[in-house]
């Protein structure tokens, strides 16, 4: 680990002392551990840097870290769980003009990402 | 023998000064031990509603003056007394500083009432403080309190002309003020960078405009905050807010008009003039590689 990434993770911590009063957004249906396997399968990382997550990771999107802590989604939305799930099956629908596409997530997909994505501190 | 006087009283003196030494690394041990303490603790209070003890009051008091006057030191005054300067700087002075510091007649506004520290009087400082100082204050602000730093949104010429209008103040009753801020003209907002700008402007820009109360940008201390996406690697990102291709050029339209860009943005409009957007923009792109650049060892 660098000695910036260090002193960065150092001062993680000790802000996050302060933390930890809210707890993650629960995603009925969702399973965490199935949703990180599935954004492995579709390559989500093909556009997004994501924690936790094997293989290509890329800057085209915006990076995923912290999620949890994230106030909104796409720029417009509020990030929570009913709206994220929504946003993942159809992203041009919620913003036509968005560059993220539909890649044809099932309902159950969506939610095992997003309690995936929620674990992320 | 005198010799081995000498070299007994040479070693009771190293013996002394590695005790010394000890104690004071000791004391400083200790000393950050009992902060680290009280302040995980919690017990010092925030609360804006519990005043300072009075040496504490006079102590950042004293520190704030020592520091100003060091400051202004090579700051010179122009001349001061054209009433036209002083016209532009009352126009400034009821748009930006009555909110706090209030007017002859004039309450301070909500924002002010219930702020520690309290925003002076300036009809008081006006008169105590010479005309560098109120120029340094009110250009470079006054951390840790509520003053801003009003160099990136008022050109130099407004500035001095809020302190010509200062040291008229004094002399208003509120009926004079009354009448004369009816009549005034807006205050000017500064298009251009600060002459005294380096190249390191884009970071105090980004702090200037409050981008970093809602994105975590690199090379900018501030709040850990979600609000936004984290700021980084920014010049190998493919897109802006999603949909727009990342390039200097419209990161530039972006940072001015955010609603025009994506219609229902989160991101507000904060009136950024072109100039300063360049420099922000400038600064976001030099702060990682394009993705193709050849790697160098991390």
């Amino acid at each position: 680990m660098s000695r910036r990434r260090a002193f960065g993770a150092m001062a993680a911590s000790i802000a996050a002392v302060g933390c930890g009063a809210v707890d993650p957004p629960r995603v009925p249906g969702g399973n965490a551990e199935r949703g990180r396997a599935t954004i492995e399968r579709l390559e989500c990382g093909a556009c997004h840097v994501i924690p936790g997550v094997r293989g290509v990771r890329s800057h085209v999107g915006p990076p995923l870290d912290h999620f949890r802590q994230r106030a909104y989604l796409a720029g417009r939305f509020a990030n929570t769980p009913e709206v994220l799930v929504r946003w993942l099956v159809d992203p041009p629908r919620m913003k036509p003009d968005t560059a993220m596409p539909a890649v044809g997530l099932t309902e159950t997909e969506a939610r095992d990402i997003a309690a995936y994505l929620y674990g992320l501190e | 023998m005198a010799r081995d006087d000498d070299a007994r009283r040479r070693e009771q003196g190293k013996f002394h000064a590695l005790l010394v030494a000890t104690g004071a690394i000791g004391l400083v041990i200790v000393g950050a031990l009992v902060g680290g303490v009280v302040l995980l603790s919690g017990t010092v209070s925030t609360a804006a509603t519990k005043q300072h003890f009075l040496l504490t009051h006079r102590l950042l008091d004293a520190g704030l003056h020592f520091s100003v006057r060091e400051s202004a030191d090579d700051i010179e005054a122009p001349p001061l007394d054209d009433p036209a300067l002083v016209g532009r700087g009352l126009a400034c002075y009821d748009q930006h500083c009555a909110q706090c510091h209030g007017a002859p007649g004039v309450a301070p506004g909500a924002a002010a009432l219930g702020m520690l520290p309290i925003p002076t009087s300036l009809a008081h400082s006006a008169r105590e403080w010479r005309a560098e100082w109120l120029y340094y204050v009110t250009r470079k602000g006054v951390r840790m309190t509520g003053m801003p730093a009003w160099e990136y949104r008022l050109s130099d010429t407004d500035l001095w002309a809020t302190v010509a209008f200062l040291k008229v103040l004094p002399t208003l009753s509120p009926a004079d003020y009354a009448a004369r801020s009816a009549g005034a003209t807006a205050c000017g907002q500064r298009e251009t960078l600060p002459s005294s700008a380096t190249e390191a402007v884009g970071p105090t820009l980004l702090r200037q405009y409050a981008c970093h109360s809602c994105h975590v940008i690199e090379g900018v201390v501030g709040p850990e905050t979600y609000a936004g996406p984290p700021l980084r690697d920014w010049a190998r990102r493919a897109y802006i807010a999603g949909v727009l291709p990342n390039t200097r050029e419209n990161l530039e339209r972006w940072i001015r008009d955010p609603q025009q860009v994506s219609p229902g943005t989160l991101m507000p409009d904060l009136d950024v003039p072109a100039e300063h957007a360049r420099a922000m923009a400038r600064y976001l792109f030099s702060h990682a590689p394009p993705v193709d650049a050849p790697k160098g060892p991390t």
